[in-house]
């Protein structure tokens, strides 16, 4: 369950916010989670109801962006999606750091994103 | 009776933000490896499932670099000391690292066990995480690589169900050899499987009870 630590983080990164600025209420925090993390929106989902409860962000919504993975691989240059594992068993297929053109390892270039993109505020 | 005002569109702010949620632990983890830098010691952390053998074979690899070199391990347990008490045993600086209901050891709490050893004196630190192979794979610690311990026992899909675990570490043992066959799981296997995920990650198969594989896996640590 690290996604109750992220979404006490989600919260108290909100709650700074509002404190820094002049926000009468807060109506959305869009979040943008990546690919290549293990965070489980619906859990995610979970924890940020049960830790908003009773705070000045409770009714505000939560919109979570995924983030797709993308790879460069250095032995043939190629930049884009990685190869995808469909017979891992996790009900959708699986971003591995493989190469899809050549099959060696690719290095990540973005999917390993988990920050509050935007908030949506009442002044 | 209930009076309510609802925004009109113009009145909406919308701003943009790029505030990481992993960042506190993420500093951290940048600051215990700068501490570890500056003493020139190298912390490897061990993650991998309960049972796998993580205890075992970080014992093993004390028992043949402790003359060589300064070595402490730091284990970490939701509660017991037992797995503390076991490498203890060996003479060489222990700490246990209880997360109580945490379910994954963070840079905060390493940091804290950093200053309870003499740092002086050390060359390599094994912290050993959770036993969970999903939770410690977003936290960082500081340490200069992370080793996937998966063992046989755990049967032949392992790989396949926790992918995630696998992208960020630097060398993956499989553990308990010895029982591939009367578990009927295929050690090849099970190494094709991590190379598809990451097709340059070494993979060491050994066993804790025979031997086999543990000077290759003392070596790797020493070059990682």
């Amino acid at each position: 369950m690290h996604e109750l630590s992220i979404a006490s983080s989600l919260v108290e990164g909100v709650l700074a916010f509002v404190d820094r600025h002049r926000v009468s209420k807060v109506l959305a925090v869009r979040l943008a989670v990546g690919e290549l993390t293990c965070v489980e929106t619906e859990q995610l989902r979970f924890c940020y109801t049960a830790v908003t409860r009773e705070t000045a962000i409770a009714t505000a919504t939560l919109e979570i962006d995924q983030v797709e993975a993308l790879v460069r691989c250095s032995h043939c240059a190629y930049e884009g999606s990685p190869k995808y594992w469909d017979d891992a068993l996790s009900g959708t297929a699986v971003p591995t750091l493989q190469c899809p053109e050549c099959g060696r390892a690719a290095e990540p270039t973005q999917g390993h994103e988990c920050l509050i993109k935007g908030i949506r505020y009442v002044p | 009776m209930i009076q309510i005002i609802e925004a009109v569109p113009e009145e909406i702010y919308d701003i943009e933000l790029e505030h990481s949620l992993l960042e506190a632990n993420a500093r951290l983890a940048r600051e215990n490896r700068a501490l570890l830098d500056q003493h020139g010691i190298k912390a490897i952390d061990f993650m991998g499932a309960i049972g796998s053998g993580k205890t075992t074979l970080i014992g093993r690899m004390v028992e043949k670099l402790k003359d060589r070199l300064g070595v402490a391990v730091f284990n970490g347990d939701a509660t017991t000391s037992n797995d503390a008490d076991l490498i203890a045993g060996q003479g060489v600086p222990v700490v246990q690292i209880a997360t109580v209901n945490g379910c994954h050891l963070d840079a905060n709490l390493v940091g804290k066990a950093l200053r309870k050893v003499d740092l002086d004196k050390l060359e390599l630190i094994f912290i050993e995480n959770i036993g969970n192979l999903i939770c410690p794979a977003e936290f960082p610690l500081g340490s200069r690589a992370r080793v996937v311990v998966v063992s046989v026992t755990e049967g032949p899909y392992m790989v396949r169900k926790h992918p995630h675990m696998f992208l960020g570490a630097a060398l993956v043992v499989i553990n308990k050899i010895d029982l591939a066959g009367a578990m009927n799981v295929s050690v090849e296997d099970l190494t094709r499987d991590v190379h598809t995920l990451k097709p340059d990650i070494k993979v060491i198969p050994t066993s804790c009870k025979t031997g086999a594989g543990l000077d290759e896996v003392a070596a790797a640590l020493l070059h990682a």
